[in-house]
């Protein structure tokens, strides 16, 4: 049985047709216990909203999910006695201390005072907890964020960008604490905009676009998929222009190394004849393992290249 | 069982700490301490003047009168709208919470906050009565006072759950409260211009929520000897004597609108989204 599973999960905000925003559409998935699951996507593209969905401050407006297997409103509630989680960012009252803050959280999971003080530990915050919550800094509200999830030792962590704000320090804390807790068997669902916090963490891997799933599997099918080249000529200009014609060819990207082809099938000599054939004569052709992040960049390429155009 | 424990914990955990919710119920009491003090100054200076049981209840129990539904009703407010902006609320439903529990909640909070206001009106009253030099009657309280009592109770819970209607619904502290300062505004104007209709008009604005509550809330309504003697002093003076619904029309109707308001919040925090 999935810890997770979703069957074309969809949100529509908003109820006016001019204005709604249809931030999930028709999203399905499945994590399976002791996975490290990365959902992966571009601002905006409907990741907080799946998870609200998930953990029930959001009503879905199409589709079904299941938790640990249950489906209806009591089942469901249950099931998320069994689940950690926080949502975008560390929602706490501000008025009060870092450990008044988990003992609320503390009462409505059922978790004794002894608990707090391990949890407290456990995320280096023992010395702060006596200190008002709106007197901490971003990277401390963070890991208190992080020590609520834990208070009840739940069997599915899920995290909405845990790494946000963060130093390179805080975020390798934050990889170990994941690492430790898949360490003991928990399932981890992990949302992120930042790759390599996915390849280095994560066993599984969904990328969202736009509220669709374009790309699901495990980190090294992910990867896989996307078959490319890495090309080299004299006069990269003209190969460039070549290869954007060039019918085997799905995506075409300039770096310092070269020029990296996306193939269709993967058929490596059929370039070569086709840039032959444009009197054009490469220096180095090689297969090449796309980086989790050059797949993502090239299914989600839309989003970025729209936002270059605002930007510029 | 266990669930109503964890929600009392939770609710005055969250209450307790706030500096607003002690800031308020601070100056509730000092206002009605200035008033028994006043009260008993008054009884001390002129022995005309008798503080005693039963006979002072309406006085003593004129502390829940509206400006105590007026505070409950920002209170609340307080209370309950930064859980929305805070983002809070999401989160205690995250922790396992659902909505409507999360909604229960802040009903136990309401009701808390009135019986902790009745309290306050009773003990700080009742405490200014000891020092008062007046004799009292035989009994000690009647059963008009008690109904009187009950009437405020009802109107507090009345305004308590306009309070959380606005709170729930607008989610926000500083306009929640912008609405609420303006609707009783709009509800002032309201009745001016239609009282000046004429006389049936004027019977339909008797039913307007602030308006009916008022009345409940007025000791004329519950103390026919009062409201007589009154009406005696008008009638000397060639002024209409005054007439109020009876006391089942009004609770009926401040109920409603109290259950109505209840029931839309409800609906509301059930169907959007936190
Ligand atoms: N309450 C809301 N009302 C209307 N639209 C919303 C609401 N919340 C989110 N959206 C829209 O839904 C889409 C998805 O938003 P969501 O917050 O789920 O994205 P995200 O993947 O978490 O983005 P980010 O990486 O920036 O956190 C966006 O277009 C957003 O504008
Ligand atoms: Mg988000």
């Amino acid at each position: 049985m999935p810890i997770i599973e979703t069957r074309e999960l969809t949100k529509r905000y908003g109820t006016r047709p001019e204005k709604s925003v249809l931030a999930v559409d028709r999203v399905s998935f499945a994590v399976e216990e002791g996975q490290v699951f990365g959902f992966l996507g571009p601002n905006g593209s409907g990741k907080t909203t799946t998870i609200g969905m998930l953990v029930g401050i959001i009503n879905p407006t199409g589709g079904s999910f299941r938790l640990f297997g249950a489906s209806d409103a009591k089942g469901l509630l249950a099931a998320r006695s069994r689940v950690g989680a926080t949502l975008e960012t560390p929602n706490f009252y501000p008025y009060m201390r870092g450990r008044d803050n988990l003992r609320v959280a503390a009462a409505i999971k059922g978790v004794g005072r002894s608990r707090i003080e391990e949890c407290l530990e456990l995320v280096g915050l023992a010395d702060r907890a006596r200190h008002r919550f709106s007197t901490y800094s971003l990277g401390m509200k963070q890991r208190l964020a992080l020590a609520a999830t834990m208070l009840s030792d739940p069997e599915l962590i899920i995290l909405d960008e845990p790494a946000n704000g963060l130093d390179p320090q805080g975020m390798r804390e934050i990889r170990e604490i994941i690492r430790i807790l898949a360490g003991r068997g928990k399932t981890i669902f992990l949302s992120s905009h930042l790759l390599w916090e996915v390849e280095r963490t994560c066993t599984h891997v969904a990328i969202v676009r736009r509220g669709r799933i374009v790309a699901q599997g495990t980190v090294d099918e992910v990867v896989s998929e996307g078959t490319s080249a890495l090309l080299r000529a004299e006069d990269e200009d003209a190969l460039a222009a070549a290869l954007e014609d060039c019918p085997e060819v799905t995506s075409v990207r300039r770096t310092d190394d070269g020029i990296i082809v996306g193939l269709r099938g993967g058929d490596l000599a059929g370039v070569n004849g086709y840039l032959v054939g444009k009197g054009i004569h490469l220096s180095y052709l090689a297969p090449h393992r796309q980086s989790l992040e050059e797949v993502f960049i090239d299914l989600t390429r839309g989003d970025f290249e729209s936002m270059t155009e605002i930007a510029s | 069982m266990k669930i109503l424990n964890v929600l009392v914990r939770i609710e005055t955990l969250k209450t307790v700490k706030r500096r607003a919710f002690w800031v308020a119920v601070g100056v509730f009491a000092a206002i009605n301490t200035s008033v028994a003090v006043d009260n008993v100054r008054t009884a001390r200076r002129f022995p005309d003047f008798s503080h005693a049981l039963p006979e002072s209840w309406p006085r003593v129990l004129s502390g829940l009168t509206s400006p105590a539904g007026f505070f409950i009703a920002v209170l609340i407010i307080l209370l309950v709208a930064p859980e929305f902006s805070w983002r809070t609320g999401r989160q205690n439903v995250i922790d396992g919470l659902s909505k409507e529990r999360l909604y229960a909640g802040k009903v136990m909070l309401l009701a808390g906050l009135v019986a902790l206001f009745v309290a306050t009106v009773l003990l700080i009253g009742i405490g200014g009565i000891l020092f008062s030099p007046s004799e009292g009657g035989p009994e000690i309280i009647r059963s008009t006072d008690f109904s009187y009592l009950a009437g405020l109770t009802l109107n507090l819970l009345f305004f308590g759950s306009a309070g959380l209607m606005l709170a729930t619904l607008i989610r926000s502290a500083g306009p929640a409260m912008g609405v609420l300062f303006l609707y009783f505004l709009v509800e002032g104007a309201i009745v001016g211009l239609i009282e000046r209709a004429g006389e049936t008009a004027t019977r339909i604005t008797e039913y307007f929520p602030v308006n009916i509550s008022d009345d409940l809330g007025d000791d004329l309504a519950l103390y026919p000897e009062v409201l007589a003697s009154v009406n005696a002093d008008r009638a000397e003076r060639g002024l209409a004597p005054l007439e109020f619904l009876d006391v089942e029309v009004l609770v009926a109707a401040v109920l409603a609108y109290s259950t109505i308001f209840l029931l839309i919040s409800f609906l509301s925090m059930r169907r959007r989204d936190l």
